[in-house]
């Protein structure tokens, strides 16, 4: 999951090799340390990025303001009732109607598809990698290059901590999310602490080094057609490692950002506590420079779901045969999810970077893993941009598109925005030639 | 199919070919051109092995002389142009994914269109899967051939009908692999670590015993509990006990949940399962060592509750400390205890804990290099922790070892056959033919038997397998698993009902009533279903056609009948009055409503000024009839809405979970009893079965049939494609036959047929499986038909379920595919025409016996497939 990428992938431009082991670790941290320069221009500044994908579709008459059927200026709009918390934010909105993807069979869920922009289905392996996981790659180097969380019910939670249904590094290469907010801290800051603890720690790496090491070994008697599955068993515990040694070098900058684990993570009463906490863990990694780029997944890509700390009595599958419109359950989901967006843009916003805030270096894209609704053909897929990564995105406006434009237009973007300039996502010429009418990032979105 | 039958397919085609020959011949000469490279495909087949060829020498001609007449450019069916379709690649993989499916299950061409030739189609399906697999080789590959919900795509009639000429079949074997364990067996290993299973008891054989799987909870978790024998007393409730006590999830994860849930090659272990299998492993360990200690304090351990009473003040409910363990030990001693008993480290005790631990988790004693290496990892840890935390985190190590987690079929030493196979040998033979039964480690004899060089032959094999068949104290949780994974039973539970649809089936939907019922129900028929492998005589039609079933008192009610309206009403009026306080005051408000109305009545002038006093009385007596209702229902009075089935039987058993749940955990007592006479026939019958197949609002009418046509018929469904929105039209009015009626328009049709009229009969049972005579205050439809069943005798009408499981119940083809299912499961792979003769012997070995499971599997087990396995230097081999 957490491949170890090029060391200096992404640092200071020109800087070179040479640089390498003397930046790390303070360059691999995407945010502000204190006395480290920062501009907010070129290929060094911090930027980072977050997909939020609700599953069960994103109604477009959810998020467009009544009455608007053209592209235009949001200011004077009344944004919906299910996501009214974002009002104080329209100014940093871009409400996007219009794409499409009829390519990626999204009813139900596209899984891997949506972040892919490719064919997914229930238990079809990634065909390639996510978007997320290919801005991980583009954007700064950090410790950790990518974090998924899946937020689900308690049930699916518990038994289920680990689920990989969103983003893939390759082929075949799921990226698994995680949902017990419990392993995660563990995970991200087990490494601060002092003492016994510590000596704990430092003897659980040794002992996860030396388990690498025999795992390792026993690929060597491997079928060819086995050692690929078996990798992914041996990956793990490089990822472990590779993890644990970069956390453990910033200790002192992560102590500042580590939330206080609280009865939530051990006693929650609903899932929504966890669902609260693990959203905490999220900004607090992005706050903290473990990542900039963080996947969550609301109802974790798959069908289910469950929000009853919300009072919401329902939950799973029948959410998505209700239609979302003037639907109270759906108003309140909605909300959830927009309050936990105003959550993340508001500590974002009050950390300094560079000349402005970290917020200014981000991009939120909240869509639906299913397009529009759960069965559908994914003519139609809304998103909604929050942030504008230093002035790359057009911010305030809603964009009525013609559903020509694939999904992937907008990914070329994100892409092109990050500082990898490229004409298609995941889309050779030829399936462009049937689901794209035009070429290179979706421009209605950019400066 | 006999060779009779397949003779005279190929006539019909021979017939067939002249006469498009002859009347292509009136229009076009060019036609008969693109006709005459059939010939070509007439060579000679050998399952597995590559066709070659390309597009355009290849795969174009079947194309334009199979597919263009109705896929061409102009006004194609279906909207499905194949004109320009060009060679496999990744842009066109899912068409090309289509085409292999529909000539597999000879879909295409259409009945009416002249029929390629058996060899034709085989090696143009062959053709398409090389091609799939090579250009999506680094894009997710293509596995569609490997799935097990495509198993049947391989013809049934080639399987046990006579090999037409042409086709040449290689001995088969089975891909060298390493198979990860399952969630159940790697529970139920950790739980032989600390928890002691009673031993099997001949009186009582239904009880849950050791060897049997870790069955899930009550919610339907899979858990693994820490000291629950031990707990003799705890502080309030279920919710509280079930707070209280430790327990762990299921680490390792499982993508599917209907059908064969465990091929070798489906999962992996990540690393986020890794590092929670350390932290398992490392509670673990220390409970080996200290038990209860390790989660409880030192004064909770006693067999007096009363002399720590002053300890457990105030309301402690739902905290680890409001339990009390027995001082009695009860967890295994292993060598683990002894070296943390002792003072200090002996090198001695400390490998005797590590080759204990290692073969308690691999199954296996290791090598003296392994024992080595974790020895000097313990060290490590010890030296850096110290004794306690040490040995608990260097031991820890042991659980994530490559073969405490994958079992390895590898075959490393041996020398290939001339077909490129290698038989299994020793453990992993050994662990094999274990694994083939059991989720616990090699019992003595079997262990003695590979240490002795006792397990290197087939007659080996055939000697432990029978051993282990015969002794019903061997339990054998995995011959379990094949029937749950072959019926799909055991997802009722799992089934999130609507409230008010589910109220509306009749059974209760208060809290989780339903869901543990279904858990329940689940039990239940696994212990049905060792009653009948215990006789072991015409074990699949006993499953379709027994009258038993094994109940629990809720089944009156699920195993009852939905009463009709007029039924319901009537049983209403019938039933005694309910004596009580509501009783009195609903009298009370009809004496005083009785009263207004005949002092308006006498005095008419009154009409008007106590109408508002009228009114208040009607109220009143609406509220007091709602009153009382609903206080009819909550004492658990009489259900109006069902005819419960009344059942009674001889007392016996059903293999529950540990107490999860203080006083509301699973109950294993039961009933063996008889089901209502003409409205249940068969575990397919049964709630268990119809709820895993229904969904939040109703029955799952196209799941059902579904089932039927795959694991009773052997037919296979493709894909839906991804232009359909699969979804029925939401009318609460509509009965589901009707509002099924979007699934006959043509389009879907094609592969509805093979579905909806085998699932519909199943509509005399309502979603929560009650019989019913009545949908929407009208008689139920409950008709449906077998079509194209590919066997003639079970094809036409039948009037409902029962008739139709009677009738399939009755069909050597139906043995057949249950053979199919029972190889994939134990071989872990979809069969082959190479497996043929393995699939035929089976079947053969379970007819002869009488319908013996045992025998069944003693074939298979003995089987090349079984025992032999290949590394991929033989093309064929590998394929297979």
């Amino acid at each position: 999951m957490f491949n170890r990428r090029n060391l200096l992938h992404g640092i200071a431009t020109g800087a070179g090799a040479a640089l390498g082991l003397t930046l790390f670790p303070k360059q691999m941290l995407a945010s502000p340390i204190p006395g480290a320069s920062s501009s907010r221009t070129g290929s060094s500044s911090p930027k980072r990025i977050i997909f939020f994908l609700q599953n069960q579709g994103f109604d477009p008459a959810t998020c467009i303001p009544e009455g608007m059927k053209r592209s235009g200026s949001l200011a004077g709009m009344k944004l919906p009732e299910p996501i009214r918390p974002l009002e104080p934010f329209k100014d940093k909105m871009h409400i996007i109607n219009g794409l499409h993807g009829l390519h990626t069979s999204p009813s139900h869920s596209a899984f891997f598809g949506a972040l892919g922009g490719y064919r997914g289905s229930d238990g079809v392996p990634p065909s390639g990698p996510t978007i997320d996981y290919e801005l991980s790659k583009v954007l700064p180097e950090t410790l950790l290059p990518h974090l998924c969380i899946g937020m689900d019910s308690m049930e699916n939670m518990t038994t289920k901590p680990t689920l990989a249904t969103l983003s893939a590094s390759g082929a075949g290469q799921p990226i698994f999310m995680h949902s017990n907010p419990n392993h995660l801290y563990q995970m991200l800051y087990g490494g601060i602490s002092t003492g016994n603890i510590r000596r704990q720690h430092e003897a659980k790496s040794s002992l996860f080094n030396q388990i690498e090491s025999m795992a390792a070994v026993g690929a060597r008697s491997l079928p060819p057609q086995e050692r690929q599955r078996y990798g992914q068993y041996v990956q793990g515990f490089q990822d472990i490692n590779g993890l644990r040694g970069r956390l453990e070098k910033v200790s002192d900058h992560l102590r500042k950002f580590a939330p206080e684990v609280d009865s939530r993570y051990t006693k929650p009463d609903f899932e929504t506590d966890w669902h609260d906490v693990l959203l905490d863990l999220g900004i607090s990694s992005l706050t903290s420079g473990i990542t900039n780029t963080l996947t969550i997944g609301s109802g974790r890509g798959e069908i289910f779901g469950s929000w009853k700390g919300l009072g919401i009595a329902e939950q799973g599958h029948n959410l998505g045969h209700m239609d979302q419109p003037g639907n109270p359950i759906w108003i309140k989901i909605r909300q959830y999810n927009s309050r936990m967006l105003v959550r993340i843009m508001e500590k974002l916003e009050s950390i300094p970077e560079g000349s402005g805030t970290m917020m200014d270096n981000t991009l939120i894209v909240y869509t639906s893993n299913n397009a529009d609704k759960q069965h559908t053909s994914g003519a139609n897929w809304p998103v909604v941009l929050l942030g504008n990564i230093d002035g790359a995105f057009k911010t305030g406006c809603f964009t009525q598109l013609d559903g020509s434009r694939p999904i992937n237009a907008l990914y070329t973007a994100l892409l092109n925005a990050a500082g990898a300039p490229c004409d298609r996502f995941n889309m050779n010429d030829q399936l462009a030639k049937k689901f794209d009418s035009g070429n290179g990032p979706l421009t209605e979105v950019l400066t | 199919m006999s060779r009779t039958v397949l003779s005279g397919t190929v006539a019909k085609n021979t017939v067939l070919n002249q006469a498009v020959v002859i009347r292509a011949f009136g229009y076009a000469i060019c036609l008969i051109v693109l006709l005459l490279p059939t010939v070509a495909f007439s060579n000679g087949f050998t399952p597995g092995q590559s066709v070659e060829g390309n597009y355009e020498n290849f795969a174009r001609d079947f194309l334009q002389n199979r597919c263009l007449d109705c896929h061409g450019q102009k006004d194609p069916e279906g909207g499905l142009s194949l004109h320009d379709l060009g060679p496999v690649d990744e842009v066109n993989a899912s068409t090309w994914r289509s085409i292999w499916a529909q000539v597999m299950l000879k879909e295409m061409p259409p009945r009416d269109a002249e029929q390629p030739e058996v060899i034709e189609r085989l090696r143009f399906s062959e053709w398409i899967i090389g091609q799939l697999t090579q250009v999506m080789r680094d894009k997710g590959g293509f596995r569609d051939h490997l799935d097990p919900n495509k198993g049947n795509f391989v013809d049934h009639d080639l399987i046990f009908g006579a090999i037409p000429a042409g086709i040449t079949l290689v001995p088969t074997s089975t891909p060298a692999r390493i198979w990860r364990v399952t969630r159940e067996e790697h529970i139920t290993r950790l739980n032989e670590l600390i928890n002691s299973e009673p031993t099997f008891d001949p009186m009582n054989p239904g009880l849950r015993t050791h060897g049997d799987s870790v069955p899930t909870n009550h919610g339907g978790e899979l858990k693994l509990y820490f000291g629950t024998d031990q707990i003799i007393q705890w502080q309030g409730g279920t919710v509280a006990y079930a707070t209280a006590v430790k327990s762990l999830p299921a680490v390792l994860s499982t993508a599917r949940d209907h059908g064969l849930e465990n091929y070798p090659h489906f999962y992996s272990v990540n690393s986020a399962e890794a590092t929670q299998i350390m932290e398992v492993a490392d509670d673990i360990v220390k409970y080996m060592a200290y038990g209860p200690l390790s989660i409880a304090e030192p004064w909770q351990i006693t067999d007096d509750p009363k002399s720590v009473a002053d300890k457990m003040k105030g309301d402690i409910r739902g905290l680890p400390t409001s339990i009390v363990y027995s001082a009695k030990v009860v967890r295994p001693l292993t060598p683990v205890y002894d070296l943390m008993k002792e003072e200090g480290v002996s090198q001695d005790h400390l490998r005797a804990a590590i080759d204990d631990l290692f073969e308690a988790l691999t199954f296996r004693p290791p090598s003296r290099n392994e024992s080595d290496r974790y020895l000097a990892v313990v060290n490590e840890s010890i030296e850096k922790l110290g004794k306690e935390d040490g040995v608990a985190l260097g031991l820890s190590s042991i659980f994530l070892d490559r073969d405490a987690l994958f079992r390895p079929e590898l075959v490393e030493h041996g020398q290939p056959d001339q077909h490129g196979r290698v038989m299994l040998q020793d453990w992993e033979l050994g662990l094999a033919v274990n694994h083939a039964l059991r989720y616990i480690k090699p019992d003595e004899q079997l262990r003695s038997a590979i240490i002795d060089g006792r397990m290197r032959t087939r007659e080996d094999v055939q000697r432990e397998v029978e051993r282990m068949l015969a002794d019903d104290s061997i339990r054998k949780p995995r011959m379990l698993q094949f029937f749950r994974d072959y019926f799909d039973y055991d997802r009722g539970g799992y089934i999130c009902k609507d409230a008010k649809s589910l109220a509306d089936t009749g059974v209760s939907n208060r809290g989780t009533s339903h869901y543990n019922a279904m858990f329940d129900a689940t039990a239940s028929t696994d212990r049905l279903i060792e009653l009948i492998l215990q006789e072991d005589r015409d074990v699949l039609r006993q499953l379709l056609l027994t009258d038993k079933i094994v109940a629990t008192t809720n089944d009156n009610v699920y195993f009852g009948k939905r009463n009709s309206p007029a039924e319901t009403q009537k049983s209403i009026a019938s039933a005694k009055p309910v004596s009580s306080e509501e009783a009195v005051t609903l009298e009370t408000a009809r004496q005083a409503l009785t009263d207004i109305k005949k002092s308006i009545s006498d005095n008419p002038e009154q009409s008007n000024s106590k109408r508002g006093e009228l009114a208040e009385a009607k109220r009143a007596v609406a509220v007091a009839e709602k009153e009382l209702e609903i206080k009819r229902q909550k004492r658990g009075g009489e259900n109006h809405n069902v005819t419960e089935a009344k059942l009674t039987g001889p007392e016996i058993f059903a293999r529950v979970s540990r107490r999860s749940f203080g006083n509301g955990s699973m109950k294993p007592e039961r009933i063996l009893a008889t089901a209502p006479v003409g409205e249940r026939l068969g575990i397919l019958t049964h709630p268990s079965w119809l709820v895993s197949h229904s969904d939040a609002m109703d029955n799952h009418a196209i799941r059902r049939g579904r089932w039927i046509r795959e694991r009773l018929l052997g037919g296979g469904i493709p894909d839906v494609p991804i232009t359909v929105d699969a979804m029925l039209p939401d009318e609460p009015k509509s009965t589901l036959r009707d509002r099924m009626r979007v699934t006959r328009e043509t389009y879907c049709w094609t592969c509805h047929k093979k579905m909806d009229p085998l699932g519909l009969p199943f509509e005399m049972f309502n979603h929560a499986g009650l019989f019913r005579e009545q949908e929407l205050e009208k008689p139920v439809d409950t008709s449906g038909e077998i079509i194209d069943s590919g066997d003639a005798a079970l094809d036409g009408k039948v009037s409902d379920a029962i008739e139709l499981i009677e009738r399939i119940a009755q069909s050597e083809r139906a043995e057949q595919v249950f053979v199919r299912h029972a190889f994939r499961f134990w071989m872990g792979r979809n069969e082959t025409l190479n497996d043929a003769p393995v699939l035929k012997a089976a079947h053969r070995a379970y007819q002869e016996n009488g319908g013996s499971m045992r025998s069944l599997l003693a074939s298979l087990l003995t089987s090349d497939a079984f025992l032999y396995r290949n590394r991929g230097e033989s093309e064929v081999a590998a394929q297979n």
